[in-house]
């Protein structure tokens, strides 16, 4: 069964025999990635997506770095990265802080967690089609990668003046960067719906 | 005439979001029948859009770069610091890897951007059929790259959060960081509302 796959970065029509599992199909004119395929399963999936949610946990409850001066240690959460800068009247970068680094972070988690786990049961997951076009819309704004060289940054800017030092949120909040990244690695757009559509076949078959 | 044919000569349309291949719904507005995202032939009022984006991007270049992003105050001394004189501290300090990271994540991408993503949208309002290839790739660099710029904001997030020991040693946001962080903000969404295919579409004209 041969089908057409339209490029959608030149719009260059191409015949596709077959997609293939463990794949990856590039645009023979302007060499973007027509789709990928991968080998995880949905429970390998489900189960990185529950380590995130739990890392995700720990990233904000705990400090993640901590400064001292003259005996007084100061310690910053997560979301206390955001207060500051609301506090002190720029609540629409404070925004953009918790936006990027703890919203998006959280609600792709929690998306993909409530449709791979509907996919698994094979049930009907209500408002899973707009919950992936979030997913899909999100995931340049996800910069948790990003805040790590971020705190990294401010951790060497403090050293020349005191004692600074990363705490277990750090830790934490590198390995759920990690997570997500295997997430997103193992849930490519084609990959997502051939899951999908499987789904939907098996119920359809009943 | 080449014989490679596009989704737009066979009338199929690629979803943006799931990137299924669907046959083009001549009559009026349609949506993607696997993720229901509308549908478009190319993303509407792409060019505008995005030249808007990059001029008001452009404007905010000034302050983000002139105005001071943050505000120390110690016992003894005070002192802005714009983005460039925060690289050139990280420096003397001796920090030269990450001060080359902040120099190329704060001031180079940016510009970069403004002016590769500024080239782009004139060559294809021109509908410019040479070099679409070294466009694409170019376009490509700047999607991965613009987030990257977001590491300053996060460092000086974190630096107000720690730094707030009353009278002994302060760090307060200033206006250029507004300002910063808007140009990225920005510049993502411009890069995000050119449509790719643009480049390639005056080609098949030839």
């Amino acid at each position: 069964m041969s089908s057409v796959i339209v490029c959608h970065a030149c719009d260059l029509a191409h015949r596709i025999e077959q997609i293939a599992p463990n794949s990856r199909v590039r645009c023979v004119r302007c060499r973007a990635e027509l789709y990928r395929t991968g080998t995880a399963s949905i429970d390998t999936a489900i189960a990185v997506a529950l380590s995130g949610l739990v890392l995700f946990v720990l990233a904000n409850v705990y400090p993640l770095v901590a400064f001292e001066v003259n005996g007084t240690t100061r310690v910053a959460t997560l979301i206390g990265a955001a207060q500051g800068l609301y506090s002190q009247g720029y609540a629409a970068i404070a925004a953009l802080v918790l936006f990027t680094a703890v919203l998006v972070p959280l609600t792709q988690i929690l998306a993909f967690l409530y449709v791979l786990v509907a996919l698994r049961a094979k049930r009907r997951a209500p408002g899973a089609h707009a919950l992936f076009r979030a997913i899909a819309a999100l995931r340049p704004w996800a910069m948790t990668e990003v805040f790590m060289l971020g705190a990294l940054v401010s951790l060497v800017k403090l050293a020349a003046e005191a004692e600074v030092a990363p705490r277990i949120s750090l830790l934490a909040y590198g390995l759920l960067m990690l997570a997500l990244a295997a997430l997103t690695g193992m849930t490519p757009t084609e990959q997502f719906w051939q899951w999908v559509e499987r789904g939907r076949h098996v119920r359809s078959g009943e | 005439m080449s014989e490679l044919l596009t989704g737009r000569q066979l009338g199929l349309l690629v979803c943006t979001r799931c990137r299924a291949t669907v046959r083009a719904n001549p009559v009026g507005r349609s949506r993607c029948p696997r993720c229901r995202a509308p549908l478009h032939a190319r993303k509407p009022a792409s060019l505008a859009t995005t030249a808007a984006l990059l001029v008001t991007a452009a404007l905010l270049y000034i302050p983000a770069n002139v105005l001071p992003v943050m505000h120390t105050h110690q016992l003894f001394s005070d002192e802005d610091d714009t983005i460039m004189s925060g690289v050139i501290s990280l420096a003397q300090q001796g920090s030269w890897p990450i001060a080359l990271l902040v120099f190329f994540a704060s001031i180079v991408v940016p510009l970069l951007k403004l002016v590769a993503l500024g080239e782009i949208v004139i060559a294809s309002s021109r509908r410019s059929v040479r070099n679409a290839q070294q466009r694409s790739r170019l376009y490509r660099v700047i999607e991965f790259v613009g987030r990257w710029s977001m590491i300053d904001v996060f460092a000086v997030s974190l630096l107000v959060a720690l730094v707030q020991i009353q009278s002994l040693a302060e760090i307060e946001v200033r206006p250029g960081a507004l300002a910063f962080a808007a140009v990225v903000v920005l510049t993502m969404i411009a890069a995000r509302s050119f449509d790719e295919r643009l480049l390639w579409d005056a080609e098949q004209r030839g």
